[in-house]
């Protein structure tokens, strides 16, 4: 939970976050963000060489992830896959490389027009194990022992309730499933002029 | 959040063998960096491990420079 803001700033946050991301859907990811992004971003996280040149450079455009959440472990061949906050659906897109037809990935993202961009990068590529759908991390619609690999990337850190998010993640993870996520963490004490400020949750 | 409070999140959710890996470099302020979380399910029958691994934060974050006034 987050019990130190008040109803009002949960609605700013979410709206900050929303706004934020149509911008990002609408105009790519230049100038969004304060890291490199695209697939000058994606090299220096390590993705491998083949991925990079299987996938057009408009798709990769897109990519604006905090890490390189398939450096942890590998996806197996046939494996199920959630991608939690997909955007533009570019983990989706190599996750669904990776574990191949006989395989499934789902990118969730609560972003709308989100989801329809990757939607878009989906129908270029033509993968027919990938689809995503609009939700949200803290309520994930899916049933219980569903997937055998949970991936986010860039996004806990933007949800309000975590710890739920988490529970969800579990949830929805068959017996021996893993969670491999990048994500942003806090390395050193804000300042108590930015401590607790709205705008620190979407920047 | 401190990596740490994440990975104490992760073990309350019901994972084990969790792990913040490794810092990525990334940076979104100079208070916020890229980190790399594992965690597993523990299978049926199988005894949990709690413990929890931080990898220490590296130096040199990479970094471009901030939004412009107006961007995000």
């Amino acid at each position: 939970m987050t019990p130190e803001l008040t109803a009002t700033e949960i609605q700013q946050v979410r709206q900050g976050i929303k706004d934020k991301y149509d911008r990002v859907a609408a105009a790519g990811t230049g100038g969004c963000f304060q890291y490199p992004t695209g697939k000058a971003g994606m090299e220096l996280q390590g993705y491998a060489p083949e991925v990079l040149q299987y996938f057009p450079l408009e798709v990769l455009a897109a990519f604006c992830g905090v890490g390189n959440p398939f450096s942890l472990e590998p996806l197996n061949s046939g494996d199920a896959v959630l991608d939690i906050g997909c955007g533009a659906g570019v983990d989706s897109l190599v996750a669904a490389h990776m574990v191949g037809a006989g395989g499934r990935v789902v990118g969730l993202d609560v972003t709308p027009a989100m989801v329809e961009r990757a939607r878009a990068s989906l129908s270029r590529l033509g993968l027919a194990n990938l689809t995503f759908q609009v939700g949200a991390a803290e309520a994930l619609p899916f049933p219980d022992n569903d997937f055998d690999a949970v991936i986010s990337n860039g996004v806990f850190n933007l949800t309000l309730d975590k710890e739920k998010a988490l529970h969800e993640a579990h949830r929805v993870l068959k017996p021996g499933g893993r969670l491999m996520l990048a994500d942003m963490v806090l390395v050193t004490a804000l300042p108590q002029d930015q401590a607790g400020k709205v705008e620190n949750w979407f920047q | 959040m401190p990596g740490k409070d994440f990975l104490a999140l992760m073990l309350k959710a019901g994972f084990h063998r969790v792990a913040l890996r490794r810092y990525t470099g990334f940076k979104s302020s100079p208070y916020t960096e890229g980190a790399l979380f594992f965690g597993e399910k523990p299978a049926a029958g199988q005894t949990r491990d709690d413990a929890a691994y931080e990898a220490e934060l590296p130096a040199a974050p990479i970094t471009e420079p901030a939004c412009k006034p107006g961007g995000t």
